[in-house]
């Protein structure tokens, strides 16, 4: 069989670049995508790796060494960021806080995510009774506001980490399931659909190799906003007390620890706050960059 | 060109009004205060916070008076007091005295201020600083017997502190709700405007009797509910505040750093502690096991709590009352070294070689919780902690449904151990321990009126309870005052901000 030599400058110049090669190009010409990626990658690294990156165990309190500066206020490279109110390293708790804060966000995203586009697939390509039936589930979702049902039961059940996933992940498919069925509705009248139909492919068939692709790019993108919405959302039940509980490491729970001596030593607040910040900008830079290059309007 | 004039001149305006709120309000003799938490009601027996104390220490005076230094008790609205028998005390009452509203106080208005509150229908908050009077009976204008249900020894301890006496004719008009809105005492400061839970101003009383508490020297207190520590102390900063208190000891310790404010630090009565249902009205849980309960006794470094966290005057705790109460017999207290090790080998031997998993509740001061909690699980303890508003907690306790509790209790300032062991352990809904022999010395105790048997048996309770570590007893508390240069004051060990004795540098 022939080699076909894709890097046969003449073979290109009538071809044109593959498919592949041009989800490349605009991947790697997209600087928002990569900013978001790369630092998106080093957080789940940290996350992963915490045990053999963290310096101290983040629960190993030591009352004689409280508050400590980090290096760069005068503090010492025992502990880089410096000590916490009870004397932990603030360094290992930060490492062990990415974990949280990732776990929250990427779980409670599936979760509304699998509620969301399945009731909104199936609001968009069935209609009718089905789609009346989605519309109202919404309406009643979105009539509810998000912070104060969380806190709420959070309060009756009690904060853990476990309550508060389930808990984002059943209050915030409503985006999921608006995007996911304008989306559907608009590629079930397509022409490859029906021709789907046509030959005789069953409805799962249909829904999953002919529109699920072709909407995927809109989903990725609400995964990512959901997953940015549901980390800060965990850092504010947290700060209120209801979220994660102590002393599991949790940026919302360190700034609200810190809250308290913000006058004197502000670091023990800026700290988790601008890990929160870089790690809710890379996702929702991640998202944005990804629906520039894979929305379909962009790919011929 | 106008418009740039029109912008300089409200800049300059606004800075002006800045600076004039940020001048030291010596001038004007008002004293500016903040409250952290917002008092529901002014009528002192109508509240159950430490702020009302401080009102109700400034508007109105009981029969009696301590001295918060010596604790000798002085007449303030009686001038002498006998007890007729075991069950009645008598009072002569000082003459000329008038309440705010120009009424003059005599026999009548102990009369009704002591029928009114006795009477539990008539809902007063703190049942137990009132329920142990019957009825009082006027003998003649300026004298006043008063009638007591059973033998209380503590009786003018408790008259010298939370029962204070109102006008009668005023009260009987008013009411609880009207005496919260414009309070009427005797006392050394009248209120001049309030503003329920947010803003009290209080004004010396220019015909303030010849009282213990001394006489007032600054004019105007003006009071103003700020919940946030970290937004008092920028008032302070700025000079829209003069004193504030209750100041969490790592902000103290910054702040007695800086050269424009003082910083006192004072003990309180209030003792933290860690309660365990020994009794197992929780179901069945490890804390029955008397090896589980002194563990937890020996897994707690309560040096390095008090001196590292809680600082300032506080002192690590061995008995279920505060040290200075009458009876609270220090040497009684079995104590229990730090000594994680023989945590975790009496932790086996109860048959929990890898610790075991319980709940651990707490409703104030998350860090001392958090630190505490970190001890336990320094011994294999695995605590699942709950961090609960404290009216909630209180209803799952009464209920027995908690295993594990940090607590602490103030003993509303009463130096008399019946205010904090005779409260938890007499059966009552809040008692995990249930145990009868400390039932029965308590019994004694608190009726007894020879001080000899009641200490006697007050320590024969303390043993008992420490001994069998019903109570994991840690730290007590202290309280810090934060001031400008330009106020002088000495605070007190009872936690109560006395505005009399505070005067202008």
């Amino acid at each position: 069989m022939a080699h076909i030599d894709n890097t046969d400058p003449l073979l290109q110049e009538i071809t044109g670049p593959t498919p592949g090669q041009m989800l490349r190009k605009r991947v790697f010409g997209h600087q928002g995508l990569l900013i978001g990626a790369v630092v998106l990658i080093i957080l789940l690294f940290i996350a992963i790796f915490a045990p053999l990156l963290a310096p101290h165990d983040p629960y190993a309190q030591s009352l004689m060494n409280r508050m400590e500066p980090p290096v760069f206020l005068g503090g010492t490279w025992e502990h880089p960021l410096g000590t916490d109110h009870l004397g932990r390293d603030y360094l290992s708790r930060l490492i062990y806080g990415a974990r949280v804060s990732l776990l929250i966000g990427a779980v409670a995203a599936l979760i509304s995510g699998v509620i969301g586009t399945a009731m909104g697939v199936a609001a968009g390509y069935f209609g009718g009774r089905v789609d009346m039936v989605v519309t109202f589930l919404i309406n009643v979702r979105l009539a509810m506001p998000v912070v104060l049902v969380a806190l709420a039961v959070v309060a009756i059940l009690g904060g853990s980490l476990q309550v508060v996933i389930v808990v984002l992940g059943l209050l915030l498919w409503d985006r999921f399931a608006v995007v996911m069925r304008a989306s559907t509705l608009q590629v079930r009248g397509r022409e490859y659909v029906a021709a789907a139909r046509a030959i005789g492919a069953s409805t799962p068939r249909v829904i999953l190799s002919e529109i699920m692709p072709n909407i995927a790019n809109n989903l990725i993108v609400v995964i990512t906003l959901e997953m940015a919405h549901a980390i800060l959302l965990e850092a504010a039940l947290s700060f209120l007390g209801l979220g994660v509980q102590p002393p599991t490491p949790s940026w919302g729970l360190m700034v609200s620890e810190g809250k308290n001596m913000m006058l004197f030593e502000p670091w023990l607040v800026l700290i988790p706050g601008a890990v929160l910040f870089l790690l809710v900008l890379a996702i929702n830079l991640m998202g944005d960059g990804l629906r520039d290059v894979t929305a379909p309007e962009n790919r011929s | 060109m106008t418009s740039s004039w029109l912008k300089t001149s409200i800049a300059s305006i606004a800075l002006i009004a800045a600076s004039g709120a940020a001048m030291a309000e010596k001038a004007n003799d008002t004293l500016r205060v903040a409250f952290t938490k917002e008092l529901e009601n002014v009528d002192s027996y109508f509240n159950s916070s430490r702020e009302g104390v401080v009102l109700q220490r400034a508007v109105w005076d009981g029969l009696i008076y301590r001295d918060p230094v010596t604790n000798e008790y002085k007449g303030n609205l009686a001038t002498s007091w006998e007890w007729i028998d075991d069950t009645t005390l008598e009072f002569k009452l000082r003459e000329g005295v008038t309440f705010h509203n120009g009424e003059p106080f005599n026999a009548d208005d102990v009369v009704y201020t002591v029928n009114f509150v006795a009477k539990e229908e008539n809902g007063v908050k703190t049942q137990r600083n009132v329920n142990w009077m019957e009825s009082a009976e006027k003998i003649d204008d300026y004298t006043v017997r008063i009638h007591l249900k059973d033998k209380f020894p503590a009786a003018i301890e408790f008259l010298s502190g939370p029962v204070s006496m109102y006008p009668d004719e005023y009260y009987a008009e008013v009411g609880p709700s009207g005496m919260g809105l414009k309070p009427v005492g005797t006392g050394p400061y009248e209120v001049v405007s309030v503003v329920p839970g947010q803003h009290f101003v209080l004004k010396k009383y220019e015909g303030y009797h010849d009282s213990p508490k001394g006489a007032p020297e600054i004019t105007n207190i003006d009071i103003r509910t700020i919940p946030d520590v970290n937004t008092q102390l920028a008032e302070l900063f700025s000079g829209s505040l003069d004193l504030i208190w209750q100041v969490p000891a790592d902000q103290a310790e910054k702040m007695s750093a800086m050269d424009q404010f003082t910083v006192m630090n004072e003990s309180t009565m209030r003792v933290g502690y860690l309660s365990f249902d020994a009794a197992g009205r929780s179901g069945d849980s490890p804390f029955g096991d008397l090896r589980v309960r002194r563990a937890i006794n020996h897994a707690i470094n309560r040096e390095e709590l008090v001196n590292a966290l809680l600082k300032g005057k506080s002192k690590v705790i061995w008995t279920p009352c505060f040290p200075s109460q009458f009876g609270c017999v220090e040497e009684a207290a079995t104590t229990y070294e730090y000594d994680p090790e023989k945590a975790r080998a009496l932790l086996a031997e109860a048959g929990y070689p890898d610790g075991f998993e319980t709940e651990f509740y707490a409703y104030r001061d998350r860090e001392y919780a958090e630190a505490i909690l970190s001890y336990l699980n320094a011994v294999g303890i695995d605590a699942d902690f709950k961090f609960l508003q404290y009216s909630a907690l209180r209803e799952l306790n009464m209920k027995g449904e908690v295993p594990m509790s940090f607590q602490t209790w103030g003993s509303y300032s009463i130096n008399d151990a019946s205010a904090m062991v005779s409260q938890f352990f007499k059966h009552g809904s809040l008692d995990d321990a249930r145990d009868d022999q400390v039932l029965a010395d308590l019994n004694v105790a608190d009726s007894a009126t020879d001080p000899d048997t009641r200490v006697e048996h007050y320590a024969k309770a303390i043993e008992r309870i420490t001994d069998q570590a019903y109570w994991a007893p840690m730290f007590s508390y202290n309280t810090n005052y934060v001031f400008t240069k330009e106020v002088e004051y000495t605070p007190t060990a009872d936690e109560v901000l006395r505005f009399t004795t505070m005067s202008w540098n």
